[in-house]
């Protein structure tokens, strides 16, 4: 009986093993306490943007639908250009802040309804700070300090940014795609109008391609080679993946797309 | 935030003071809240830990003394009404694992009550503001439940006969009323956690909530409902391991025919009420998102994504277990062998349909996984994660398994009747039409919209319950008079399909755990649903794997206390083995549960 008992023991811690090996093989995501943002009285629309960026990836819950092409519409380097043009009465801000506020208001054509209503998870200001973020999809940011309700305001100079802020979330936060082609060195390259070297593919028509294409042009630039250009063949850095946020890259393919 | 953690006793006495308090002037308890500290401290595990595995480990023995009453009485009626006694003593050693079963879950109650008390007083302190009339009740009505279950058990050779033997069922179903009531008291309390009403917010002082609000909470039916089934299932499968575990042990052949017999009841409760579950947790999860769309979106598509493809993974084992162990069963059936060679087929088809289950799509990826893919879906399994492929994959499981269990049913059966050819050929075409139907929307789902392709799931699963629905009543009927191509053998079972039945009962405990993390996790950083935050340094939500080890942790605990529950049920009483009566027309043994 006794190795029967250890037969069964050795079954029985064995599954566990397998579960909990398998469990923890796969990626962690931790959820972690959102922080308290405070955003002071003399906050600048550049600010906000960096804001809503962290927000938007973060405690705003955003990309847990926008950004993955079924549950709800891509709102990267996007959003900025036809928010103004949604809703009659409405201009850019207004109805991105009404997106977030009142969210079944408008529901964009072929979306379900299931977009919370922000003020239950974020203060006044932390919407305002994404509606800029938004608005710099694209766009020109008009958001100001004047916006938000100064009762909701901290004093001013007190502006709390989450983790990673100064220079490196500056960087993280640039998601026009034109800068985000220049600070990448893209035109060292490639040409788009004025700007940069023909040598290797022009932008200018790469939107003729399909979105794949260009992705995995950008992920594993090895994988394809252009016609015409085999005498440049693998001088193209391999890296963007680990350089580019989720956001950036998306930036920067649907900008290559509609380049026809 | 200012957090404040103390020790336990210094603790107890502030909350004592506050209840006094509470119970004497509402204006002062509310000040007395405020003074009570937030948060004790435990050694090593800390305080969250603490009360997860008192709480997991008081919920695994809870579902156990649930789930196995509701069984045990069914079984009992069947003894009673079929005249098959060997139902009755089934029911009686059911019951018997129950009594020291009982213990275990009170103890564990009470340290999950003091662990609360003690480690997160303030929180407790507002949960008590609001539900302490619900609690005296509770307290009430365990004892009730007690006191029926020692008058049901010890009054069974009692109350064996006749009339007497009506009413020593009538307390079987009182035992099911008592406990189903106290388990629905229980829910109110944490689905409030969950989902409180609109009208309570942050500012609302717990005295002035009203005490039906806060129990009928959006997603308290949900949850009793998907509870009820789960209990079942997990009663069902704890049974299979004690029988396998005794089969194991027996010392006679009857003994071991007795267990074997036992088993198979076991695993046929577990991998039944299974099938049903889905349909539970899909009216819980609808209710959730109705509740609050962003909790919903967190549970489904947020950070706990990937927690759905390890259910996934899990449920897949379930199902390959299961019929593994029908598969294993038939070899001692006579005339199951003509069934053998399909049985490779039925391994193709529900490997298969774990492997599309389980294939990640939607996830929240990393930059450098969205590299290695190439975009933020994989290129060629991407279009397996889809909705439209799982619910296909989990409608043919379903069918593999009713048709797995279906041979085993047919193994040992002639029937006799003029156009059983006939029936068979329509449950065969029944068969076909339901896969053809799940296959078509399961295709036509990549061409319409999200909107439309939700909807395509309810005909899928109507599909596969009309099937299972006209071929069970027209096997029924044509098997009415079957002869025998020979009793089953019970008892003649290899040792490694007892072992499966462990597996079963593991990963369905672990599977258990897994998903009370996801249902306690999906309030993130909140005691109570946007009304009460955490904010102690252990707010956070943790990744899947330290979830994963904790889970682990507390079925470790649950199985060794189980083995001791085991152990004692062996020494409390031999079983009254009564043998079937062999070489008769039909084994009424596993049939007569699965429908005849």
């Amino acid at each position: 009986m006794l190795r029967t008992n250890l037969k069964i023991l050795l079954t029985v811690i064995g599954t566990l093993a397998v579960y909990t090996a398998v469990a923890n093989m796969i990626p962690q995501v931790q959820s972690e306490v959102p922080e308290e943002t405070a955003i002071g009285a003399d906050v600048t629309p550049e600010q906000l943007v960096v804001i809503g960026q962290e927000l938007y990836e973060g405690a705003g819950g955003c990309t847990a639908c926008h950004g993955l092409g079924t549950r709800a519409p891509d709102l990267l380097g996007v959003i900025g250009q036809v928010c103004g043009e949604r809703r009659e009465g409405l201009d850019c801000k207004e109805y991105i802040f009404q997106s977030l506020t009142e969210p079944s208001a408008f529901v964009v054509e072929g979306f379900q309804p299931i977009m919370p209503d922000l003020r239950r998870t974020l203060s006044e200001p932390q919407i305002w700070a994404l509606v800029a973020f938004l608005q710099s999809q694209g766009g020109p940011v008009t958001v100001t300090a004047a916006d938000i309700p100064r009762a909701e305001l901290s004093a001013p100079g007190e502006l709390a940014i989450a983790d990673g802020g100064g220079a490196a979330a500056a960087d993280a936060a640039v998601t026009d795609p034109v800068e985000l082609l220049r600070t990448n060195a893209c035109f060292a390259c490639h040409q788009l109008g004025e700007e940069g070297v023909a040598l290797g593919p022009t932008f200018e028509t790469i939107g003729t391609r399909d979105t794949e294409y260009i992705r995995r042009s950008i992920l594993r630039p090895n994988a394809d080679t252009a016609q015409g250009f085999e005498a440049v063949a693998g001088t193209m850095p391999a890296n963007f993946g680990d350089q580019l946020t989720a956001a950036q890259l998306e930036t920067i393919v649907r900008f290559l797309s509609s380049q026809r | 935030m200012r957090v404040t953690c103390v020790r336990p006793i210094r603790v107890a006495g502030a909350l004592a003071a506050a209840l006094l308090l509470l119970a004497a002037d509402p204006g002062l308890a509310q000040e007395a809240l405020a003074l009570t500290p937030e948060y004790g401290h435990f050694p090593l595990i800390g305080a969250r830990g603490a009360i997860w595995i008192a709480a997991q480990v008081h919920l695994m023995f809870a579902a156990f003394v649930l789930g196995v009453p509701m069984f045990a009485v069914v079984v009992e009626a069947v003894g009673i009404f079929g005249g098959d006694r060997r139902y009755d003593r089934l029911a009686k050693e059911f019951t018997r694992l129950l009594l020291i079963a009982y213990s275990a879950t009170a103890i564990w109650g009470a340290a999950l009550v003091f662990a609360l008390a003690t480690l997160y007083p303030r929180f407790w302190a507002y949960l008590t503001a609001i539900f302490a009339p619900s609690m005296w009740i509770y307290a009430g009505l365990f004892f009730l439940e007690s006191f029926t279950l020692y008058l049901y058990y010890y009054g069974w050779e009692r109350w064996k006969e006749g009339i007497a033997k009506k009413m020593h069922w009538g307390l079987g179903i009182l035992l099911n009323v008592w406990g189903t009531i106290v388990m629905f008291i229980a829910n109110s309390w944490l689905t409030f956690m969950m989902s409180p009403p609109a009208q309570v917010t942050a500012d609302t002082a717990p005295q002035t909530v009203r005490l039906w609000s806060a129990i009928a909470n959006a997603t308290w039916m949900p949850i009793n409902i998907h509870r009820i089934i789960a209990n079942v299932v997990f009663g069902g499968a704890i049974v299979g391991a004690y029988a396998a575990y005794r089969f194991l042990a027996a010392r006679t052949d009857e003994e071991r025919a007795h267990y074997d017999w036992m088993g198979y009841i076991g695993n046929f409760i577990a991998i039944g009420a299974l099938i049903v579950l889905p349909f539970a947790g899909y009216y819980l999860g609808r209710e959730i998102y109705e509740f609050n769309q962003q909790m919903g979106i967190t549970m489904m598509g947020g950070f706990m994504s990937w927690l759905w493809i390890i259910q996934a993974f899990l449920i897949g084992i379930l199902f390959l277990t299961g019929n593994y162990y029908l598969w294993v069963g038939m070899g001692r059936i006579p005339g199951a062998e003509r069934f053998t060679p399909y049985i490779k087929w039925l391994l193709i088809v529900l490997v298969i349909g774990t492997i599309v289950w389980a294939t990640p799509h939607t996830m929240i990826a990393s930059r450098r996984e969205i590299a290695a893919m190439g975009g933020t879906h994989h290129p060629f399994l991407g279009v397996l994660g889809v909705m439209s492929a799982k619910n296909t994959a989990v409608n043919f499981m379903i069918l593999t398994t009713f048709l797995s269990f279906l041979l085993y049913r047919r193994a040992n059966k002639r029937p006799v009747i003029g156009w059983a050819r006939t029936g068979t050929l329509v449950q065969g075409a029944a068969f076909a039409l339901a896969a053809g139907i799940v296959l078509f929307y399961g295709i036509y789902g990549y061409f319409v919209s999200a909107i439309v392709r939700i909807g395509f799931s309810v005909y899928q699963v109507l599909a596969v319950l009309a099937c299972i629905l006209v071929v069970i009543t027209l096997d029924v009927v044509m098997l009415r008079g079957a002869t025998s191509r020979g009793a089953i053998r019970w008892g003649q079972m290899p040792e490694r399909s007892q072992y499966a039945l462990f597996i079963l009962a593991v990963t369905f405990t672990w599977l258990m755990g897994l998903m009370g993390f996801a249902r306690s996790g999906i309030r993130q950083h909140w005691h109570v649903f946007e009304v009460i935050r955490d904010t102690s340094p252990q707010a956070f939500t943790p990744a899947l794997g330290p979830a994963a080890t904790m889970i682990s942790v507390c079925v470790l605990i649950f199985f060794g206390l189980v083995a001791v529950i085991f152990w004692l049920g062996g020494l409390a009483e031999k079983p009254i083995v009564i043998p079937a009566a062999a070489g008769t027309a039909v084994d009424l043994g596993p049939a007569a549960t699965a429908g005849d």
